[in-house]
């Protein structure tokens, strides 16, 4: 049987700063008829690109080598419009970007019938109808003339699969469709997708970060790790055993999130322009030998999966990352605060703290309204004055002046309760988030898509960039936020109550994002809030502070189950349960 | 909503028609105002003298129209002078360290507590009077109000997180007042400078009716106002009525078109 997508040898270059860096090299991909594969990696892996690549939906300027082949017919520029909708069509994160607000649902997905198919302007509604049916719009025939803001995130997403279905195609790609959607109606967004594959025979290529969102419905799993392949094979072979040490990692990582536990894989992404020679992952993991590092490995049939490693994993066992230095840094200080008290006029405030953040670590700060938390967050990022050594990667601030003193501040960036307040109303959202990389001499191009990058990964999309931030809603607010504090690339981020001010269905998307950016990165966090539930979420440990004092610090597993404190207890007490 | 713009829109259109008719009008209405027809001298208005002579015999609009061009000179760039000292000052003292705001703000005080027309009136006595000594005394004098108000916006938005957030980013203090607090105070600085317009206007021809102002044998707005009252026993209405009326149709306009603003700033 043919394949419905074959891809040989695909290498995709990007310009970046003047020059072409290959993103993704010598990758191979089959998926015959009726078959799900999920295309997994972290974000800057390669895999939208790869994805981008069958339709050569690729940005401007982006070189592509390599074969890709659609249900037997080579995919070049000519043709490519015949290709697109009928053989293979494509849904993408963000369905708000993609549909047109101006017009009804109906209109849109008739349109697209009409185009490819021809027919009356009758037949197309009714097209449209059937369509909306199928992918679960409830009252499909009342929600024909509505516009798409007048539909749900979820409900949005499944009218682009309706739109994506118009002209039968074979393949579905969907790029990240349930990024940005909490996870309930993401599992409904999954199922469907199923449910469409076994009803249509489709063919589904779904690229994802979350690995244990595929783990029922896809057939095979293909990972990628810097822009290359590391292991491929059977979903069912995958997810009893992985064999390379980086898909055993992220596997890892999903069965540590079950038990609400943060699991960053030491080390970091390395950037496209500094791969390191030989397996990309040998600087992250603990298996590698000095040959891991002198050619890329070549794929090797394991009992299961085929993995492109020298030495893969056998029988049961689980991934250890590197000895020394990544390690050795999540343990290592990152934030040292010593004796700091600090006292409004005559009042004080706080009183004799002391705490440390290491790398990569969450240590969440709870207390009553009043009881300093606040204060203690912005000593932290300088904007009070106070007594006592706040320190920073063993550099006391207080011996900083000028120029020292702003580089230093740079690396603490804070995301506030009040997303309103903390977006100037008059600056653009482009503007806004530029304003670190700008502050720090980046051209304006640059910036601009830097700018874009970081709205993908805070799940917004980059159409918002010309617009003023009163036009968006509350979570977005405090989404751009964090975009722009991640853009001073920080070694801390202090979050001071970020869920307070959004409803509670935003405070989940906006818990989970923060979860996902601080893993993805390596980041450490200081979250500051009255609510256990919001600390226990994402905190590695807790300090517990009463009018100004510490009253009690722990691990968060151990403090949630033995509260040495009556005041943790009842603060403990007073949180709402969060549920997984 | 009709309400709203109709008096930005009336005030603008007010203010661009005076304005057109004082600082084109000399170039298309090319009789000239300084000509004596003493033949012809207090007559009202007529096809050869649209808007009458005067008791020289000059030709009333073309002295209306010189007026507006003489006082509009002076009062425009003095207005803006005014502003940039206000805004600058202003925002010297809202984004300065503390102590700097305590010494600006007395300084101010003091400025704000002498009765500017007596001042402007003094100074005029002391200083050979033309366009230029004009422009800065008006200029110097007409600031600041605008400074304070300034100052106290700035002071308003200096400790919001937004401002905050881009300090802690390395944004220095210029950075802060170019980037967030212009754009945050810009509204109330358009609305401002258009009651700037207004009372420089008024400054002026206060001024040049009591003789300080625009000198003989210029005339401006005021000073025909001046000279038409040494006659007012012979009821020369068509001397009085113009100028009067153009000085009242400027300070409507700005007037006009500041409230305009604000009630559309405020809609927002």
């Amino acid at each position: 049987m043919t394949p419905v997508l074959e891809i040989r040898g695909l290498t995709v270059t990007l310009p970046r700063a003047g020059r072409d860096v290959p993103i993704l090299e010598d990758f191979n991909l089959t998926i015959a008829p009726g078959r799900m594969l999920a295309l997994v990696g972290e974000s800057g892996a390669g895999k939208s690109v790869a994805a981008l690549s069958v339709l050569r939906l690729l940005p401007p300027g982006a070189k592509i080598s390599g074969e890709i082949r659609l249900d037997g017919t080579r995919v070049e520029k000519a043709g490519l419009q015949r290709l697109r909708g009928a053989v293979a069509s494509m849904v993408f994160q963000d369905p708000l970007a993609a549909l047109n607000p101006t017009q009804t649902v109906a209109a849109q997905i008739g349109e697209a019938w009409r185009v490819h198919k021809g027919g009356s302007k009758a037949e197309a509604r009714a097209k449209a109808l059937a369509l909306l049916e199928e992918v679960g719009i409830a009252d499909a025939a009342t929600r024909l003339d509505d516009y798409p803001h007048q539909f749900s995130g979820g409900q949005r997403q499944r009218v682009m699969i309706a739109m994506a279905l118009v002209c039968g195609p074979k393949l579905l790609i969907a790029d990240e469709p349930t990024t940005g959607l909490d996870p309930l109606v993401a599992q409904q967004i999954m199922s469907l997708i199923a449910g469409l594959r076994r009803s249509k025979n489709l063919a589904v290529l779904f690229v994802t970060h979350d690995l244990s969102l595929v783990a029922e419905h896809a057939d095979e799993v293909h990972v990628l790790y810097a822009g290359r392949s590391v292991e491929w094979g059977a979903a069912k072979e995958f997810f009893a055993q992985p064999r390379h040490p980086y898909s055993a990692a992220l596997r890892g990582a999903v069965a540590w999130l079950g038990q609400k536990k943060l699991a960053a894989i030491p080390g970091q992404l390395p950037e496209p322009e500094a791969r390191p020679p030989g397996c990309r992952f040998a600087p992250r993991c603990g298996f590698a030998q000095v040959d891991c590092t002198r050619a890329y490995p070549a794929p090797v049939q394991t009992d299961g999966t085929i993995a492109a490693c020298l030495y893969p994993l056998q029988g049961r066992q689980t991934f250890t990352p590197a000895a020394g230095a990544p390690a050795a840094q999540r343990f290592a200080p990152l934030l040292e605060v010593q004796n700091l008290s600090l006292r409004y006029g005559k009042k004080p405030v706080l009183a004799d703290v002391s705490l440390t953040v290491g790398q990569g670590e969450c240590l969440g700060i709870v207390g009553e309204s009043g009881s300093g938390k606040s204060s203690l967050g912005k000593a932290i990022l300088q904007m009070l004055p106070y007594a006592g050594r706040v320190a920073l990667e063993g550099q006391d601030f207080a011996a900083l002046r000028g120029a020292k003193m702003r580089a230093a501040r740079r690396r603490v960036q804070v995301v506030f309760q009040d997303p309103r307040e903390s977006l100037n109303p008059r600056l653009r959202i482009g503007e806004i988030i530029a304003e670190p990389l700008r502050l720090a001499g980046m051209k304006r191009g640059e910036a601009a898509a830097k700018v874009e990058t970081l709205l993908h990964d805070v799940g917004l999309s980059p159409a918002l960039m010309g617009r003023l931030p009163g036009s968006v809603s509350g979570g977005q607010a405090q989404r751009i936020a964090i975009a722009r504090a991640l853009a001073a690339e920080p070694a801390l981020l202090v979050l001071d109550e970020p869920t307070s001010a959004l409803d509670v269905s935003n405070q989940a998307l906006l818990l989970n994002l923060l979860r996902g950016l601080a893993q993805e990165r390596g980041l450490s966090c200081l979250l500051i809030s009255h609510d256990f539930a919001v600390v226990s979420f994402l905190s590695d440990r807790i300090a517990v502070l009463r009018k100004g004092r510490v009253v009690e610090t722990g691990e968060t597993s151990g403090l949630l189950a033995a509260p040495r404190e009556t005041y943790t207890r009842k603060l403990v007490e007073a949180a709402p349960r969060l549920q997984s | 909503m009709s309400e709203k713009r109709g008096s930005l829109l009336a005030g603008l259109a007010l203010g661009g028609a005076i304005a057109l008719l004082s600082l084109a009008g000399p170039f298309l209405y090319r009789a000239d105002p300084y000509a004596i027809h003493p033949a012809y001298a207090l007559r009202g208005p007529s096809l050869a003298f649209p808007l009458g002579t005067d008791e020289l015999g000059r030709n009333g609009l073309a002295l209306l129209l010189a007026g507006g061009q003489a006082t509009l000179i002076v009062s425009l760039p003095a207005a803006l002078l005014a502003f940039c000292s206000g805004l600058g000052y202003g925002l010297l003292t809202g984004l300065g360290a503390g102590w700097l705001d305590k010494i600006l703000m007395r300084l101010l005080d003091v400025f704000l507590a002498l009765p500017s027309l007596v001042v402007l009136i003094f100074f005029a006595a002391l200083v050979p009077l033309n366009n230029v000594s004009l422009v800065l005394l008006l200029g110097f004098l007409s600031w600041p109000a605008l400074a304070r108000l300034v100052r106290n916006e700035v002071v308003a938005q200096r400790g919001r997180d937004f401002i905050l957030a881009a300090e802690q980013s390395g944004a220095g203090r210029f950075y802060i007042a170019r980037v967030h607090i212009m754009r945050m105070i810009a509204p109330v600085l358009v609305v401002n400078a258009t009651f700037l317009v207004g009372d420089t206007i008024f400054s002026l021809s206060a001024l040049s009716f009591l003789g300080l102002g625009v000198q003989p044998p210029h005339v401006s707005w005021g000073s025909s106002l001046q000279s038409a009252l040494d006659i007012i026993a012979l009821a020369p209405w068509w001397l009085i009525i113009p100028p009067g009326l153009m000085i009242f149709g400027s300070l409507l306009a700005a007037s006009l078109a500041g409230q305009g603003l604000v009630r559309r700033e405020g809609a927002r």
